[in-house]
């Protein structure tokens, strides 16, 4: 170890956004639920319209949360997430940044991972995009890259299980 | 080592002890206790006893049944254990996972000279699932301790003789079990079952309910509250210093070369065996009335080993100096277990008194605009004093130290804990910020173990020392292609 840990580290972040599509898959996914939200308040104004002030309130509360959860956070995560894995210089690791109003940077070495997943959910699935899954030995320490186009997952996936196939230490 | 029977062969299944079959019958009855109980008061009320005799038979019979169905055996590349009378369930598990082997032995086992044995792999098993010798003869357990743990330690034969002595239990520890709550728990508990069995309703009526009116009528409410409280207090002292002297009783912790054993209890003997290679790290517990009075427990942070609650238990409260000095002794590694933190400076204090005095702020809002007695302003003063006190004694905990490749970090006031973690057995760094904490400038640094309870975090360091942390105790992080040196240097 030459560099104590008063000198001073800072990590540089991460190169590779996120599919382009992401944001628009989020704000799907997002939006189903509020729309059932929307359509169920409709039925109510329908079946019983009398107190108005209440109706206004709720459709209130929903436009707000439309607004936070199905524009501003598919928008932010955008710009928020970042994804790289280093191969060449130094040990390999992979290192992420995920979040909106919390944000998390998350670095793993190679020689821990214990499994790379993939999951396409149905949306993935529509778009053509796919969430690998780097899991450790620990609970707290999986890696989660979401949203890359599928091609750019299976990528990954091939590097990664190539790479972690040589460390055949414990891992934990 | 030397396994029950020859390589190649077919290993027989072994049943457990035969002393079992006196056992058995007698946790069955206590087992169905309110069905034995049913058909008493059926056998009554039909006029017709056949019916209670013919339940304890049952009982029996199913007991001694359980001794007869249930096996186990020793192969070369795995255990197996077959039970269940009714679902018939073979339990198997490669014996290269085994990590840990406790038994345990209650009043009754001890007797009959019975223990029961425990394989553990590290994944969580409750129950069923559990890999339980129920029981075996207390003069095998060595023996077969040494052949479950051979092939995952690979100790010599002569390493299971007795090594260092790490700590023995003393009477003076029995000092800090008054100072937990579980006493008042345990009160607690024996009053919810009695409410539910209808005490309630019969104590109503009885002439001890009456007398206990008398009594308040004549000395009024306040002094039978108080007398009352103090009785209960008593009582929660004396439940919890006698639950710990027979828990804890007779600790004591060993280290024979490669492998840890602890052992305690007065009635109900328990044991366990820790790999030492799979130690992670420690944590110093300090619950704030047991801190008061320089105590401290100590947990083991390792693979395998579940880090919150009894499993990972390695000295109940007990001085403070002695868990820091055996804590020293496992990690080898003085500073990590006493030496001087590094506090997480201005912006996490004033994050600790903003939490704290969040609650007495938006209570005298409320009052003021409500409008609100004298007297909840005396009880508001005396809230706010506390969460004061509380914001101060968070500020004090918080705090870092990464050295020798460990990483130490404190927290906490009411439940304060000392992690010492090892950074070789660190698998992963997440450096979490919400957006308060971005605002003041600071983050929760949050290591990724496969050990204990596996994320210990250090909680609000200055967002720029973060990294640097994590380098201190994983050289990785320093290395890597994103590391960059700060830019202040």
């Amino acid at each position: 170890m030459d560099k104590s840990p008063d000198a001073g580290v800072t990590l540089v972040d991460p190169a590779h956004p996120p599919s382009r599509k992401a944001p628009l898959v989020w704000a799907i996914g997002a939006g189903i639920p509020w729309l059932i939200l929307v359509l169920a308040q409709l039925v109510w104004v329908a079946l019983d319209g009398r107190v108005v002030w209440l109706h206004l309130l709720a459709a209130a509360v929903t436009a707000l949360g439309i607004i936070a959860f199905v524009v501003v956070a598919p928008l932010w995560r955008y710009r928020v997430h970042r994804w790289e894995i280093s191969l060449a210089s130094g040990p390999p690791a992979v290192y992420t940044r995920t979040g909106w109003i919390t944000q998390e940077r998350r670095i793993a070495p190679i020689s821990r991972v214990q499994t790379v997943d993939t999951y396409r959910g149905p949306l993935d699935r529509l778009f053509g995009l796919a969430n690998v899954t780097v899991t450790t030995a620990s609970s707290a320490g999986a890696v989660r890259i979401v949203a890359l186009d599928s091609e750019v997952a299976d990528r990954v996936v091939a590097q990664l299980t190539d790479i972690a196939a040589i460390g055949a230490e414990d891992a934990t | 080592m030397s396994l029950p029977t020859g390589e190649g062969h077919p290993v027989l299944w072994q049943r457990l002890s035969p002393r079992m079959l006196l056992v058995h019958p007698v946790h069955e009855v206590l087992r169905q206790l309110p069905l034995l109980i049913g058909s008493l008061v059926l056998g009554s009320a039909t006029g017709n006893p056949w019916w209670g005799v013919l339940a304890l038979v049952a009982t029996v019979a199913f007991g001694v049944l359980r001794w007869f169905i249930t096996t186990y055996r020793i192969a070369p590349d795995e255990v197996q254990l077959r039970s269940g009378v009714l679902h018939r369930k073979v339990l198997s598990l490669p014996r290269n996972r085994i990590r840990s082997v406790s038994t345990d032995a209650r009043l009754l086992h001890r007797v009959l000279g019975l223990t029961v044995l425990r394989v553990s792999t590290g994944q969580e098993a409750r129950g069923d699932s559990e890999f339980a010798l129920d029981a075996v003869a207390a003069e095998q357990v060595p023996r077969l301790r040494a052949i479950l743990l051979a092939d995952s330690l690979a100790i010599p034969e002569q390493a299971v003789t007795p090594g260092r002595v790490l700590a023995r239990w003393h009477p003076s520890w029995l000092r800090y079990s008054p100072l937990s709550f579980t006493g008042l728990a345990m009160i607690a508990a024996a009053v919810g079952i009695a409410y539910q069995a209808g005490a309630a309703a019969a104590l109503r009526n009885s002439p001890l309910a009456q007398s206990g009116r008398d009594v308040a009528q004549r000395f009024g409410a306040p002094a039978t509250a108080a007398a009352a409280a103090i009785v209960v207090l008593v009582a929660s002292v004396v439940l919890s210093v006698l639950r710990s002297l027979v828990t804890y009783g007779n600790l004591l912790l060993r280290r024979d070369a490669e492998l840890l054993h602890l052992e305690h209890g007065l009635l109900r003997l328990r044991e366990n065996t820790f790999d030492m290679r799979r130690l992670r790290g420690g944590t110093l517990r300090e619950a704030l009335l047991v801190r008061a009075f320089g105590g401290a427990r100590l947990d083991a942070v390792m693979t395998g080993v579940n880090g919150a609650g009894e499993s990972s238990l390695l000295l109940p409260p007990c001085p403070a100096a002695t868990a820091q000095a055996v804590l020293a002794d496992l990690i080898a590694n003085p500073d990590a277990a006493t030496g001087p933190l590094r506090g997480h400076g201005p912006a996490a204090t004033r994050r600790r008194w903003m939490r704290a005095l969040a609650i007495p702020a938006v209570l005298a809002l409320v009052g003021v605009m409500v409008g609100v007695p004298v007297w909840a302003w005396v009880a508001w003063a005396g809230l706010t004093l506390c969460c004061a006190l509380l914001a101060a004694d968070r500020s004090r905990s918080l705090g870092h130290r990464v050295s020798d490749g460990w990483l130490v970090a404190r927290s906490g006031s009411l439940e304060r804990r000392r992690d010492c973690i090892s950074g070789a057995g660190i698998v992963g760094w997440t450096v979490r910020q919400s957006w308060p904490q971005r605002r003041a400038g600071v983050a929760t640094l949050i290591a990724a173990t496969a050990a204990g309870v596996k994320r210990y975090q250090v909680i609000d360091v200055p967002a720029e020392l973060a990294w640097s942390i994590a380098a201190g105790a994983s050289p990785w992080v320093a290395h890597n292609r994103w590391a960059a040196p700060d830019p202040r240097d």
